[in-house]
């Protein structure tokens, strides 16, 4: 039982961070390798927030979270659009550079130092007693319902929303999408803010629940494998992919060898491109036309 | 390719050489010269650099052919270099095999590691590929840092340096004759597959490769050429980067040193190999650059604590506005500059690929 | 009065390669007007200058002026002339295959009532929940047109409907074209390989052949001009007066340069 919740905890968190992925691989085909660390900017501004502006957390985490998608939406003006038409491998390595300048921004201002924002704002993170004996923590449960929140939420905008069907519509033909009147660019815009959302959102939780320090890009890696055997633009095989991997890691960790935990998200993403490449439920890429 | 008018070439060797024009003999004739003679001119530090220097060339090299050339994303590149480096701590520190038997081993790990990496570049493309890469890089990591914890010190595996043909290889000044040679030799090697029929038919397959397919291009085995190619080089350069440092650790193979890789080709032009070497400079003298500037605007004193943050920085941001400004390069930059030179004063240059 | 005016606009790639050159065009308000001309004559280029479609491809409207009912519109982003009624609907990539008939249709930014764009094409109703991918070609233009008639279009820039298209297809589809016209009285300017299809609906025609305007005349005129019959309509020309010389070395004759 305590390892079916701990599957459950790890698999609601790989859900909160391949959320981004997914958005922004289905807005402009691109991976945002920088997703972990916009998780670690979310936790940083949570910190910053409680330290500066107030424990409250009220009005720290509403704060942070916004933090967190005014700098997707930032990221995507400055960064993002102009490398508009340039090849996707071009795009990817530029989040590779986002990643690495967000890292350095942290450790200039906060140096790496582990920090603990949970005590700054006065709460405390008790166990609570599941059925069946095991035990988890209280924000492990926010965590779960978090993410169920947040899927069921992206869910509910693509499929019936006019806002969310021209989000795919641009995000499947933005040049289509022009021509229909849709500014892509804002609902590209849009895609990064509510992916940099998610992880900030991860990086609140992660950070009050586990610890904050600037290494937690590492966290969206093994996000991103989970993502790819998944379907890198399906939500559905998000959670799929998300249940299988944390699945395979907690099992690894308890019967096997900790050290290999880490690497297991990637074997399971070989064995994924090896049999199935783009996952569970990804749509096929497309035939190159001669 | 000679441009400018003037040159006329009369016969199919003239038109086939790798150095055509006598200007270009002489520049090469005195490049030659200057690093032959470099040691007796320079400070041991200048040397040092040019050795890192040469051998990231070499990975640059390497990676260009696989990436730039044949188009295969291949995010591994660290793997490659920490297997060929590894093969050579293990090989000596278990058998202690001499170099002769070290080398070749790690050429041969590494083609056989570009071989089981390239097999899923038949199924998968572009990014997908990449991540297979990425996943392999990781898995390889893993597999070293077990060996380390087991048989080598916490930190490492220590490698004694090599002796060949009696010569003991340790001094900077032997170093840097092996390097740099080694690096020459590469330079070699990738501008004349560039010029084969090898390297045409990478760069097919890069631009389309139902097209290459369609022509008759067995693009299996050219993909797996590519990756195998690519590997053995780096696995070789990882080698000698173990002798070369005497130490073999796996905290210096993390995915930041893949990307530094990445960078060097995509800072210098993707694809050429004058970018590879200007890619490969630029990023190994850019954080000693880094060190002068901080040094002369802050003398004397311990390094800050965020010199290194700094540093890591500058790098990040310099390939993002590469990325985004100069998607060609250092190599796009010097070809504008060749150019405006050359047509002055008429403006535009005729249209041409970055090859 | 016209409704859209193109004044001798120059189109240039890369800044190296003139693809049209000098290209002014009449459209009345109401009217059918076809461009017609040979492939790589820049017909769409033309029209792609027309609705702001040229930086993706490095290209520039570099002389010129494109006038949309009095305003300068000249290399105005896509979306804003959307809003001012310019509506285009491409050559290839005209539908979103990932979405659903329905979806497609209301993902145009105007709105309107859907339920008005079916009497117009026929067949699509019965394949609402359908993807849109699944459509055959014929269905696929339909649905392309009716999304593009969603937006509340003022001017409608069709690029060759009949690309790929059986005979029989392609006369329905020009009906539909010229339904829009009687019954909704929109402006149509029609580019089109397929030039018998094209003058049996339009009521004015252009054609365009290596990026300049070579001749212009009313739908009528067009259909009985000797060159445009031999080279666009597939008429013989008159056996009258042909010598051996003349069979031998035929050539273009070049009428509208003389």
């Amino acid at each position: 039982m305590q390892a079916v919740a701990g599957v459950v905890v790890l698999a609601s968190l790989y859900v909160l961070l391949g959320v981004g992925y997914v958005l922004v691989y289905r807005a402009s085909r691109v991976l945002n390798l920088a997703q972990g660390d916009l998780m670690m900017v979310g936790g940083y501004a949570l910190f910053a927030t409680v330290t500066t502006v107030s424990a409250s957390p009220f009005i720290a985490v509403p704060l942070a979270l916004a933090v967190g998608a005014a700098v997707g939406v930032l990221v995507y003006a400055l960064l993002m659009r102009p490398m508009a038409g340039h090849p996707v491998f071009a795009a990817v390595l530029v989040t590779v550079s986002l990643g690495i300048l967000l890292r350095v921004a942290v450790v200039l201002v906060y140096t790496d130092q582990t920090r603990y924002p949970l005590p700054a704002m006065d709460l405390s993170n008790p166990p609570v007693r599941l059925p069946g004996g095991a035990a988890v923590s209280a924000l492990d449960v926010v965590t779960v319902a978090s993410a169920a929140a947040l899927l069921g939420g992206l869910f509910a905008f693509l499929r019936l929303s006019r806002l969310g069907i021209r989000m795919r519509a641009a995000a499947e033909r933005p040049l289509l999408a022009a021509q229909r009147g849709i500014d892509f660019h804002a609902l590209f815009a849009l895609s990064w803010a509510l992916a940099s959302f998610a992880g900030a959102l991860a990086g609140v939780l992660y950070a009050s629940n586990v610890r904050l320090d600037p290494s937690l890009g590492i966290l969206g890696l093994k996000a991103f494998a989970v993502a790819l055997v998944g379907g890198l633009d399906s939500l559905g095989g998000l959670v799929a992919g998300a249940l299988i991997v944390a699945t395979v890691e907690v099992l690894t960790i308890r019967h096997v060898n900790p050290l290999l935990s880490d690497v297991s998200p990637f074997l399971c993403l070989l064995l994924m491109l090896l049999v199935r490449p783009w996952g569970l439920w990804g749509t096929r890429e497309e035939l190159e036309r001669v | 390719m000679a441009y400018g008018s003037g040159y006329f070439k009369t016969t199919y060797e003239a038109d086939m050489a790798l150095v055509d024009t006598r200007l270009r003999r002489l520049a090469l004739a005195t490049l030659i010269v200057g690093l032959a003679v470099l040691p007796r001119v320079a400070s041991p530090f200048v040397l040092e650099l040019v050795t890192q220097t040469a051998l990231a060339a070499v990975g640059a090299l390497a990676l260009n052919m696989l990436t730039g050339l044949a188009g295969q994303i291949s995010l591994g590149h660290a793997g490659f270099l920490c297997a060929g480096a590894f093969t050579v701590g293990i090989l000596t520190e278990s058998v202690k095999a001499p170099p002769l038997v070290t080398l070749p081993a790690a050429a041969v790990v590494g083609g056989l590691l570009g071989l089981v990496v390239g097999v899923p570049s038949l199924r998968l493309k572009g990014l997908y590929l990449a991540l297979g890469t990425l996943a392999m890089h990781f898995v390889v990591l893993y597999v070293a840092s077990e060996y380390q914890a087991r048989w080598g010190f916490n930190t490492g595996v220590s490698v004694p340096a090599p002796t060949v043909a009696g010569v003991r290889f340790r001094s900077g000044v032997q170093w840097y004759y092996v390097l740099v040679a080694f690096a020459m030799l590469t330079t070699f090697l990738s501008v004349n597959l560039g010029r084969s029929r090898v390297g045409r038919a990478w760069m097919a397959i890069h631009d389309r490769e139902i097209a290459a397919a369609s022509l008759g291009i067995a693009v299996a085995r050219y993909k797996l050429l590519a990756f195998v190619a690519s590997s053995v080089l780096t696995a070789l350069a990882g080698a000698l980067w173990a002798y070369y440092r005497s130490f073999v650790s796996v905290e210096a193979f993390s995915f930041v040193v893949t990307i530094e890789f990445i960078a060097m080709i995509v800072i210098g032009g993707m694809g050429s190999t004058l970018g590879a070497l200007l890619g490969a400079g630029f990023v190994t003298l850019l954080p000693y650059g880094i060190d002068a500037v901080v040094g002369a605007l802050a003398p004397g004193g311990a390094a800050p604590y965020w010199l290194f943050p700094l540093k890591f920085g500058a790098f990040g941001l310099l390939m993002a506005l590469f990325l985004v400004f100069e998607p060609l390069g250092l190599v796009g930059i010097w070809r504008r500059a060749r150019t405006w030179v050359v047509l002055w004063p008429l403006r535009y240059a005729p249209l041409r690929t970055v090859r | 009065m016209s409704l859209l005016d193109v004044r001798g606009i120059e189109v240039v790639y890369h800044r190296a390669a003139t693809a049209v050159q000098g290209i002014t065009l009449d459209v009345p308000a109401g009217r059918i007007v076809a461009l017609l001309g040979p492939n790589g004559a820049g017909k769409t280029t033309t029209l792609r200058a027309i609705s702001g479609f040229l930086d993706a491809d490095d290209a520039r409207v570099t002389d010129g002026d494109v006038i949309f009912d009095g305003v300068t519109v000249t290399g105005w982003l896509p979306h804003r002339l959307v809003r001012r009624g310019l509506v285009l609907v491409p050559e290839r990539e005209k539908i979103f295959e990932t979405l659903t008939v329905v979806e497609n249709l209301q993902a145009c930014r105007r709105g309107g009532d859907l339920e008005a764009v079916f009497p117009h094409f026929p067949g699509l109703a019965d394949r609402r929940r359908q993807l849109a991918g699944y459509l055959s070609g014929g269905e696929r233009q339909m649905l392309a047109l009716g999304s593009a008639l969603l937006c509340q279009p003022r001017l409608l820039l069709v690029d060759e409907l009949s690309l790929g298209l059986a005979p029989i297809v392609v006369r329905a589809l020009m009906e539909a074209v010229r339904r829009l016209r009687d019954e909704l009285g929109l402006t149509i300017l029609l580019v089109e390989q397929n030039a018998a299809a094209a003058l049996e609906i339009a009521d004015h025609g252009y054609v365009i052949e290596n990026g300049r305007i070579v001749h212009e005349g009313s739908a009528a005129a067009l259909l009985a001009h000797d060159d445009v019959r031999e080279f666009y309509l597939g008429g013989a020309r008159s056996r009258a007066g042909r010598t051996y010389r003349d069979v031998k070395q035929y050539r273009r004759h070049r009428r509208w340069f003389a």
